[in-house]
């Protein structure tokens, strides 16, 4: 069976700064995978090399097919689906709006769409209760459930997330990232960015490394014993 | 000093200018705050809106309903082009906001030389859409024409407003004003959502200039001046919602023709500068605040 997505020699540079080098990458069907590195290393440059949000060279295939040229937007109709760094939602409009357009690609089968609010409201009942505010207005955690619910309102065959735990409490990003457990025993895959992230590699089956733009090591997630044992990988 | 009655006038007036400087800044804002772009031949749109209809009413006497239609058609048109012949292509080599907003101007001069040579450099005008009037409210007289203007405002600033908050696509070009790479990972076609926003944009432009042309007239100069105010209606509202566009729009026309009752026509311009750089001074997000947002 081929991967969900396998990356072949990608790689990205701004101006004459090569963020990312040739990397190696493959996310199974149903698989949750997450790329550990430190600040600087190219993981945010890596997934916008995937979704094609900054130029790149090298290939791409989802599901056996090639889709190295096709544009954001229609990487999103297949399925490849982003939680952007810093949330990227619409900081003026409500939640519900929000959401919605993370159903733009359904039209308007509003059966569809109505079953797509209920499954994110069931896993993110916050969201339910603030349908009317202003995204803008929401505490940091509630924009990153809102930012993980608008993308699963898009019905992701892949959902692919930029350090979601970023600047939330423990509490709040655990619960995040135990959400993103059962989306993927539910047979979703994940493809998870993050800078230190003990929970994110409780979840993970595999684990890749990048520091300097490079892939530095691919290990099974129950390998990883603690954060030191990273370390190593971090600087070369 | 010009009497009460004159002031009243102008006033009146000044409400009717006004609503269509109004359109014209809603269609600044709409290519704005989808791309950021501030489209300078946005008085092109105006000035053809105008010239077609003259072209269709009186050249080919068709009625009225319909060469207002094909007029709008014909310059969305224009906008689809001006969009994907000249904006795409800089847009797609990443080119610098400012190269794009000289490449408008650079458009805006070129329509109004195929202008010339095609149409020709006369000013033409037409009758207002109902005969009869002016409505005299006292000694102050009320041309039909304002309400139409009126009437046809108040009708597209409604749609509009529906358009973008309960379609789909109108909440997709929202989505693009407010965060371009997050709508395209949701699967909104941004590209295509640019295109539109010039459609839309032109077509108000050119429902202005249908509107106006009765009131004044039009020929292929007429761009600048009603783009100009356009812009200042545009940065007064904020560049913001249609209906702050359109509040910048009336509080300019009514600023504009009072100063010409006040000081004479020659202080129109200075009063309309003067008045975008007093609201600049103590509002500098304009003065319902939209462009903090942006900043
Ligand atoms: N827009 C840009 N222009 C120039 N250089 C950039 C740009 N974005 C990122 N870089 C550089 O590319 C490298 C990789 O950046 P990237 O954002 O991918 O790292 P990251 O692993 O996501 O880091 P963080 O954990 O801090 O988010 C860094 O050296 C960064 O300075
Ligand atoms: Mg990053």
């Amino acid at each position: 069976m081929p991967s969900l997505i396998e990356v072949e020699g990608l790689s990205a540079s701004y101006g004459h700064v090569a963020a990312l080098k040739p990397v190696d990458l493959r996310v199974e069907e149903g698989e949750f995978v997450t790329v550990l590195g430190p600040n600087g290393a190219g993981k945010t440059t890596l997934l916008r090399a995937i979704s094609r949000l900054v130029a790149s060279q090298g290939r791409v295939s989802f599901k056996g097919q090639n889709i190295s040229g096709l544009s954001t937007h229609r990487l999103a109709k297949l399925g490849i689906i982003m939680v952007q760094e810093g949330r990227g939602l619409f900081g003026e409009m409500t939640v519900y709006e929000n959401l919605l357009l993370g159903a733009y690609n359904l039209g308007s089968e509003i059966e569809k769409v109505e079953g797509r609010f209920e499954q994110v409201f069931g896993l993110f009942p916050r969201l339910r209760e603030r349908a009317s505010q202003v995204a803008a207005s929401m505490s940091g955690g509630e924009q990153q459930m809102l930012a993980v619910g608008r993308a699963l309102m898009a019905g992701p065959k892949l959902l692919m997330l930029d350090e979601p735990s970023l600047g939330l409490a423990p509490k709040v990003a655990a619960e995040i990232l135990d959400t993103l457990g059962e989306l993927n025993r539910n047979g979703l895959g994940i493809l998870l960015v993050e800078q230190k992230a003990p929970l994110a590699l409780k979840l993970a089956r595999r684990v890749y490394v990048l520091s300097s733009g490079s892939v530095r090591a691919e290990l099974p997630a129950n390998e990883i014993k603690s954060h030191h044992d990273l370390a190593r990988y971090y600087f070369h | 000093m010009p009497s009460a009655i004159e002031l009243i006038q102008s006033l009146v007036n000044g409400v009717g200018i006004g609503l269509v400087y109004g359109l014209i800044a809603i269609g600044f804002c709409v290519i704005y705050n989808a791309s950021g772009i501030v489209n300078f031949a946005q008085g092109v749109f105006v000035m053809l809106g105008g010239m077609f209809a003259y072209s269709f009413l009186v050249g080919m006497k068709l009625p009225l309903a319909l060469a207002a239609a094909i007029s709008i058609a014909l310059v969305a048109v224009v906008g689809v082009l001006v969009q994907i012949a000249v904006i795409r292509p800089m847009w797609k080599r990443k080119a610098p906001m400012f190269a794009i907003i000289l490449a408008t101007l650079a458009v805006q001069l070129l329509i109004e030389q195929i202008v010339i040579l095609t149409l020709g450099d006369q000013p033409r005008t037409y009758p207002e859409f109902t005969s009869g009037g002016p409505l005299k409210i006292g000694q102050v007289a009320i041309g039909y024409q304002l309400f139409w203007v009126l009437g046809c405002g108040a009708l597209m600033v409604g749609l509009l407003t529906l358009f973008f908050n309960k379609t789909r696509v109108g909440r997709a070009l929202r989505a693009c004003s407010q965060n371009r790479e997050a709508a395209a990972l949701l699967g909104i076609p941004v590209g295509s959502m640019l295109v539109l926003s010039f459609a839309l944009s032109a077509a108000l432009g050119a429902a202005a200039g249908i509107l106006i042309t009765p009131m004044q007239y039009t020929s292929y100069s007429i761009d600048g001046p009603f783009g100009v105010s356009g812009f200042i209606a545009a940065i007064i509202g904020g560049f913001g919602s249609a209906p702050a566009a359109l509040a910048g729009g009336i509080l300019l026309g009514v600023v504009q023709s009072a100063a010409i009752v006040v000081f004479g026509a020659g202080y129109k311009n200075v009063i309309a500068l003067t008045v975008l750089l007093i609201v600049l001074l103590f509002f500098p997000k304009g003065l319902f605040g939209g462009l903090a947002k942006r900043a």
